[in-house]
């Protein structure tokens, strides 16, 4: 937990939250576990409003619950964890993921999952038919079966899982171990058998209609829909969204990526097949993923592209010769047995990533030395110079400036035990993953700074935003009622012309902004799964 | 970094290895801090633009927005002024009305964090309960009807007298659980407005006028329990603040 990742989840709570939990959040990030009375005692807060914050966190997922460390007879401990929270950069891409793949109806279950936390699947249902309905015109509805299906076809591929039953005061009694000491560890979700099974639900109907100006008859159907809250048969089965799936998927689509850059398209459509292809046999934190042969992947090949047997042998092993990589060969059975390395392509996506911000800050010579020394490990300050083919002055200046931005380290080799530095060898080096983790702090400080411009920008033209919102709201309630142009127009002049600009640059402002913390949350995806990859390997 | 061994101008590095050569000066020294907005001799690139990242754009601020509508958006209630204001009794419940909406299941939060604070029945939403009670209510509402609104009528009085004492607490007591129990049972399920075309069946005293003009009626007033809309306690602290700019017209 990082100062600077504490300072963005405090930021991220309190826009999506509000204040009062952003408090709470914050407070239990930086303290640890903590029990009830002690958060309420050290934030100062209400007990109403600490428990309300509890409750909001424990349902998005952000903090667990579990009884306290003393044995079973001590209050309640809850813990937060930062990855969870910083995972709200990301929704947007989780939401347009599920687009692509399933369409409106995916794209709004995931929405409705990720504004609730857990929910379940009835509920989801229901509110995702009538917003459907909503925007469908006058006549149609949207029926419960299709969303219905959109949800088991997004839990079918592990997109959304089941919540795990939380340790209710005491640890889950798994069979067999009595008495068994408090579990630190909260059960995973993937514990669950249960975990991707859909329930047997009875839900029939479509989706209603809100209409807006019939206030009588509302209230009534208001009123019919609390009574209705029969059971669907899936009480107590709550849904959230599977991150770590989405996160495979986005690697994938990294790799495909990368390999339609540096190569072509064929060769991309190659990997994306090998891909889909041990989709469900390789487990998340495989290095690389099972061997396929070279006749599995011609027979999976999709139909556009009919390309010759030789041909695929051909593009296979340029695949397999390319420094990058991405593919290996593991075998000569079946035609050859090839792999996609998963763990070095991430590590080679990091590296580009990390050349390229070298790049862009202080220049492409800098960029060379910087990329030389990756290859090369440890060179000389002379070796340096002789290998960039840049002028020593230069080249020491560029050295330094990297020095001194701690991506390149300075390594000491003594020729006699006491180090003097005139028996020295100071060799330059670069190491990868420090460098990978010191960059995702610094864009975990990126976003934040992006967030509190974007907030700065906000409150200094305040009034001018209420304005405008307040003369949209008239607008709208004018056209509803049916008004005259002149009307209109009227009200539009409401706002001057310099005062239009100024909205107009500050719409501009926030958007950019917004769209920034957007990208560099890809950024942040990238160098995160890099580093993960590399503690679950050697850890 | 001029070392003082022997009084010779050494350094604590070897100057030929890491490439300084005689004759070079060293960079000045830092004595300050480096500037906060430093001039940048690379620019950034610029934003890569394209249908999807407008579109994921528009997804992160709809998504923003809708949060803030949402019963997990807790805000604090406002802090009072510096003077206790008349109004305030009418304004400070508007805000709180969000927060009930949600009805969690309490098996999977820890029972410490149940809250038993039930608002005064007018606001008309549920609060949160345990399902064997709801179930009883729904059932004890099926077999009651119009013969109940009468009683509900009078519970209702009864309640309006009630309002002023009840105002000042944000917790209910045990006593007021008690009585409340058999209003909070119809009256958790009904809207206010509900109570609307039934009461213009029966005759009611004075207090309940503003009633009878049905659907004439705004939400504010019968939220608050008042005979004025909500802008009738607007105190006049607001007038003036609003643009000043277009001093074309002046303000009396």
């Amino acid at each position: 937990m990082t100062a600077q990742e504490v300072r963005l989840c405090g930021l991220l709570l309190h826009e999506h939250f509000g204040e009062v939990v952003e408090k709470v959040g914050t407070h239990l990030l930086r303290s640890g576990a903590q029990n009830l009375r002690t958060i309420i005692h050290e934030t100062g807060l209400s007990v109403d409003l600490v428990k309300k914050s509890l409750m909001v966190l424990v349902q998005h997922g952000a903090c667990l619950f579990s009884s306290g460390r003393k044995g079973p007879g001590s209050p309640t401990e809850y813990r937060s964890g930062c990855d969870r929270i910083l995972r709200i950069l990301r929704y947007p891409r989780y939401i347009y993921t599920a687009k692509t793949l399933y369409g409106d109806t995916g794209e709004l279950v995931v929405e409705e999952l990720l504004q609730r936390g857990h929910m379940t699947m009835s509920g989801t249902v229901k509110t995702v038919a009538d917003r459907l309905t909503q925007n469908m015109e006058e006549g149609r509805s949207m029926d419960y079966s299709e969303v219905s299906s959109a949800f088991s076809k997004l839990v079918e591929t592990h997109f959304l899982q089941r919540c795990p039953n939380p340790a209710a005061g005491a640890t889950p009694a798994a069979p067999g171990t009595p008495a068994a000491p408090a579990s630190a560890i909260p059960p995973t979700p993937e514990s669950f058998p249960d975990c991707y099974k859909v329930p047997h639900m009875t839900l029939v109907g479509r989706g209603k209609r809100q209409l807006a100006a019939e206030d009588g008859e509302d209230q009534r159907n208001a009123k019919r829909q609390k009574m209705d809250s029969e059971a669907h048969g899936d009480e107590g089965i709550y849904w959230q969204v599977n991150f770590e799936r989405f996160h495979l998927h986005f690697r994938d689509q990294a790799i495909i990526s990368a390999v339609a850059n540096k190569l072509d398209q064929t060769s991309s459509e190659i990997v994306r097949t090998m891909l889909r292809m041990s989709e469900v046999t390789t487990s998340p934190a495989a290095t690389c993923t099972k061997p396929l042969s070279a006749n599995e992947i011609f027979r999976s090949l999709p139909a556009s592209y009919n390309i010759p047997r030789p041909i695929l042998d051909q593009y296979l092993t340029l695949l397999v010769d390319d420094p990058m990589e991405f593919v290996g060969k593991a075998g000569e059975s079946g035609g050859g047995m090839y792999v996609v390395n998963l763990h070095r392509a991430l590590a080679n996506l990091a590296r580009a990533t990390l050349e390229s911000v070298v790049q862009e800050r202080f220049g492409s010579r800098s960029a060379r030395i910087f990329r030389l020394l990756l290859r090369k490990r440890h060179l000389e300050q002379k070796q340096v110079e002789d290998f960039a083919m840049i002028p020593a002055k230069e080249a020491k200046d560029m050295l330094y400036t990297l020095l001194s931005q701690n991506l390149v380290q300075l390594q000491e080799i003594p020729k006699t035990p006491d180090y003097a530095p005139s028996r020295t060898f100071y060799l330059y080096t670069v190491n990868q993953l420090p460098t990978a983790r010191m960059l995702l702090q610094n864009c975990y400080k990126t976003v934040a700074n992006l967030i509190e411009r974007r907030l700065f920008e906000s409150k200094e033209s305040k009034r001018l935003l209420e304005k405008s919102q307040r003369i949209e709201a008239i607008l709208a309630s004018l056209q509803a009622s049916g008004a005259e142009p002149e009307q209109l127009t009227e009200v539009e002049e409401m706002i001057t012309a310099p005062e239009k600009q100024q909205l107009d640059a500050l719409k501009l402002h926030i958007n950019k902004l917004d769209s920034a913390e957007n990208q560099v949350d890809e950024t942040i995806f990238l160098l995160e799964s890099y580093v993960n990859s590399t503690a679950t390997s050697t850890g | 970094m001029a070392a003082r061994g022997r009084s010779r101008r050494t350094l604590s590095f070897s100057v030929d290895s890491v490439g300084i050569n005689r004759g070079e000066s060293l960079p000045p020294t830092l004595q300050q801090p480096t500037p906060v907005f430093p001039v940048m001799e690379q620019k950034p690139l610029p934003l890569t633009g394209g249908e999807e990242a407008e579109y994921l754009l528009a997804l992160k601020q709809d998504f923003r927005g809708a949060m803030r509508s949402l019963p997990c958006f807790i805000q604090p209630a406002a802090a009072l002024r510096d003077v206790e204001r008349y109004s305030d009794k009418y304004h400070s419940s508007e805000h709180t009305d969000g927060l009930m909406d949600w009805t969690p299941d309490w098996q999977r939060f820890p029972r410490e964090l149940r809250i038993h604070a039930r608002k005064p029945a007018r606001d008309g939403v549920s609060v949160a309960r345990s399902d064997a009670q709801s179930a009883q209510k729904k059932k004890k509402k099926k077999v009651r009807e119009k013969e109940e609104v009468l009683i509900k009528l009078e519970t209702l009085q009864k309640k309006e007298e009630q309002q002023s004492e009840e105002d000042d607490d944000d917790d209910n007591t045990e006593q007021k659980k008690k009585q409340e129990d058999d209003d909070a049972d119809g009256d958790e399920e009904y809207d206010e407005e509900e109570f609307e075309e039934v009461i213009l069946y029966v005759t009611c005293d004075g207090s309940n006028q503003s009633v009878w003009t049905g659907s004439g009626l705004t939400e504010g007033s019968v939220l608050q329990e008042t005979d004025y809309i909500m802008s009738y306690f607007d105190n006049g602290e607001d007038f003036g603040g609003d643009s000043d700019d277009n001093m074309d017209e002046a303000i009396y």
